[in-house]
């Protein structure tokens, strides 16, 4: 299902027709409704989505109320996307705007994650038709219509100069609240976030401030003490050393003082069991 | 008069048995032809001879000479028909009788003397296969000959001393036994021991792994952490040859002329690190009378490829033959040949083309999709025939001047251990290592209790394990069971190896 609709039309979304220049014509795809915009979220972020970014996401994602919320992101690479995939896993509806014409995907690897949107009851969103490729100056433009559609907008990884800092602003200049995910002073995608925090964001750990912003009903509260006591003493103890901080094996066996092929074994049962991951030879807290 | 001696022909390292024909005739001017696809270096065999025979004082007989190597349809190549045709000669004029089932085989100098020749070995192997009592080489190729059993093998250092054997005016006594070859020299990657590389404990314990049981390994890492000192320092432990994979490599070796004059078996593994600049055909052997690539001089061996991602992609797609199947089949336009090439790859790569994807202090500065180009140059298949992916990580300065650890005599000591343990269990099943099992022989020999079942059964549901994967890690298991002496493979050792199986990136 595609269309388009002028800002005449009486469904065009309220919230964006309010910022100073919204778009003549909107053209989508999917199946377009119009309760879809009545509780937006926009979540953006780097394209260099680090691990404490996607845990970050996750983590936040398990207590937002995603019955009455719609989560709006621009589809690119990193933290859009896995805000989208979130989106989908938790039976969320998603809006993805395009920086393109309607008729392109963009970026082209994502075309699964593309048509799961338009499947799952989401909606493709653009201002412009056809197929024009995205240029330097659609990106921020595409950014206005993320932040006018959004009543909240949440900015989880950002570097110092990044368009989510753009998209932050405008928001902020809609009067929309924008919230933060405050990162490690030692991570450059962390010092966006800390700029926004220090002028007009609001730093959050989880879902609930966001619920409550929303007014919508918190259906739980986020659980940082998981259940441990299914794990015996030096298993906690390898656990509770990475939800500190990832480490190796190599660091981890020297804190365990397990041989190295001990500890892998034992790495191996926690992992199947889902207390740790593994990226990129380090090891996380689930 | 027509004299018969008997000799080979070398294919890369097959043998052919060849007659050298020698007539003198009584009638003619004075030549000396050589028929029978002879190359350039056979050709100019007739000077050394008649330079030879003068040098020994033996005159050089003026007439016409006519010497064919039979079957005349093969090319013939190598300079060691000096000895049969010299040997043909001297038969036929002086009417001394040439012993029968002996070969003949040796390159000759303008003074007489004997040289050393390549394919020594291949020639007593053709002997002690065809029944043939004696063979007659340079003696200085006697130690690699004299390796094989039940056949003489006669040293000889000189023509004169030759033809006076022939006449019967003394006795070349057969090599009863090798003696003193040279030391192999030590290679200076055999000085890196495992006690020098600091930290790193993760990477050493997959490298004894590898060195166990004959695994493919892949590190993985950022600039400077090591990789290439822990791919060398894998030699300090590999195990020594055993004596039927020793000949499997010195045929190979002897074949392209590296084994050195008075040297004997190699029984040191060999280790090849080719530039990531090389060709195909430098890969896996070629050239107009194909001969032995990387992979085949690697053979029982290691093949040390670093910074894999940077050999070109054709290269890197021929390696899928020899990985899988252990030889590698070479069609030119001159005949088709096969070589075995059943070595371990440990291969080294940064994650990124920057180098620092994932490092702790310095930066990536690569795009995603520069990422994305650059993992596409490892291609799936080649990924999925490496059993042991690790990624290596910088050391930390404070870690660098800690209690150090095991020594590569200990490892090795393991490792030896293990290995004699597969050599026994594969005895009758025609492999030497772990790594080498078809699947009719994990079946046979990995007996998986119920509980070590569900755990791979489990984690290759979660890790989304290939079936090749599901395989891998089997083996990779029981090198661990047999480095740690145990007769099953327990849980223990299935939840270790599995830590080592490929990631998708």
């Amino acid at each position: 299902m595609c269309g388009e609709l002028t800002i005449e039309n009486r469904t065009y979304p309220s919230s964006l027709k309010l910022i100073p220049n919204p778009p003549k014509t909107l053209y989508y795809k999917g199946f377009f409704r119009r309760e879809i915009f009545d509780n937006c979220l926009g979540i953006v972020g780097s394209r260099k989505m680090s691990i404490y970014g996607k845990k970050a996401l996750s983590r936040i994602y398990k207590t937002l109320n995603l019955k009455s919320l719609t989560i709006v992101s621009g589809f690119m690479t990193g933290i859009d996307s896995q805000a989208h995939k979130n989106a989908l896993t938790s039976k969320a509806t998603t809006i993805a705007v395009m920086p393109c014409g309607i008729d392109i995907i963009h970026p082209e690897n994502q075309e699964d994650l593309y048509k799961n949107i338009i499947e799952n009851g989401g909606l493709i969103l653009s201002e412009y038709g056809g197929n024009l490729r995205p240029q330097l100056w659609t990106y921020p433009k595409r950014n206005r219509i993320v932040a006018g559609l959004s009543r909240a907008v949440l900015i989880v990884e950002a570097s110092s100069e990044s368009g989510s800092l753009i998209t932050a602003n405008l928001a902020n200049s809609y009067g929309r609240k924008v919230f933060t995910v405050p990162g490690s002073i030692f991570s450059d995608t962390s010092e966006g976030c800390r700029q926004l925090q220090n002028s007009y964001a609001y730093g959050v750990s989880s879902g609930v401030e966001i619920n409550e912003y929303f007014g919508l009903y918190n259906f739980g509260v986020f659980d940082s003490g998981e259940d441990m006591a299914a794990l015996n003493g030096l298993d906690e103890k390898i656990v509770s050393s990475v939800k500190k901080e990832p480490a190796t094996l190599d660091e981890i066996s020297e804190l365990s003082e397990l041989s190295i092929s001990e500890l892998s074994s034992k790495i191996t049962l926690l992992s199947i069991n889902g207390y740790i991951e593994e990226r990129a030879g380090k090891y996380y807290a689930c | 008069m027509l004299v018969k001696v008997e000799s080979i022909a070398l294919s890369g390292i097959q043998t052919i048995g060849v007659t050298v024909e020698v007539n003198v005739f009584n009638r003619g001017l004075p030549t000396f032809d050589i028929v029978g696809l002879p190359a350039k270096s056979i050709e100019e065999s007739k000077h050394r001879i008649k330079a030879a025979f003068v040098n020994t004082n033996l005159e050089f007989p003026s007439k016409k000479i006519v010497t064919n190597l039979a079957p005349a349809d093969i090319n013939k190549e190598g300079s060691f028909y000096d000895l049969p045709i010299a040997v043909g000669l001297y038969s036929a004029v002086f009417g001394v009788k040439v012993p029968d089932k002996s070969l003949f085989f040796g390159e000759i100098s303008l003074g007489g003397g004997v040289r050393h020749t390549k394919g020594a070995l291949l020639l007593a192997l053709y002997a002690r296969e065809k029944g043939i009592k004696n063979i007659y080489i340079p003696s200085a190729c006697s130690n690699e000959a004299a390796v094989v059993k039940g056949i003489k093998v006669y040293g000889v250092s000189s023509l004169e001393q030759l033809f006076q054997h022939l006449s019967g005016e003394i006795k070349i006594q057969p090599v009863s036994k090798i003696s003193n070859p040279p030391q192999q020299k030590k290679r200076s990657e055999d000085y890196v021991d495992f006690k020098d590389v600091h930290g790193q404990m993760q990477v050493k314990r997959a490298l004894e792994i590898c060195a166990g049981g004959g695994h493919n390994i892949i590190l993985v890492g950022p600039p400077g952490v090591g990789k290439t000192l822990l791919a060398r320092a894998l030699l300090s432990i590999l195990p020594p040859l055993s004596e039927s994979e020793s000949i499997e490599v010195t045929k190979i070796y002897t074949s392209v002329g590296k084994v050195p004059p008075h040297g004997s078996l190699m029984y040191q593994r060999p280790f090849r690190s080719p530039h990531h600049t090389i060709s195909y055909a430098g890969m896996i052997g070629g050239g107009t009378n194909p001969s032995p690539g990387e992979v085949s001089l690697s053979h029982r061996g290691v093949l040390f490829m670093d910074e894999f991602s940077e050999f070109s992609r054709a290269v890197l797609e021929t390696l899928r033959q020899p990985l899988e199947d252990g030889f590698v089949t070479i069609s030119r336009s001159k005949g088709s040949l096969t070589f075995p090439s059943r070595f371990t790859l440990v291969a080294s790569s940064n994650p990124c083309p920057c180098g620092y994807l994932g490092h702790a202090h310095n930066k990536c500065k690569c795009t995603r999709n520069r990422i994305n180009l650059y993992r596409r140059r490892f291609s799936g298949p080649i990924m999925d025939r490496i059993d042991l992916h690790v990624t290596v990580h910088p050391v930390e300065f404070s870690e660098m001047n800690q209690k150090s650890s095991e020594t590569s005599r200990t490892i090795k000591e393991r490792v030896v251990r293990a290995r004699d343990t597969q050599l026994r269990r594969f005895s009758n099943d025609g492999v030497y290592c772990n790594s080498e099992m078809t699947n009719t022989l994990i079946n046979k020999y990995c007996d998986l209790s119920s509980d070590t079942k569900s755990l791979l059964q489990l984690s290759s549901e979660k890790f989304g394990l290939s079936t090749r994967a599901y395989f891998k890690i089997i083996k990779i298991a029981r090198t661990i069971a047999d480095l740690s002496k145990s007769e099953n493979i327990k849980e223990t050792h299935m939840a270790e190896a599995i830590q080592y199986r490929g990631r998708m990136v």
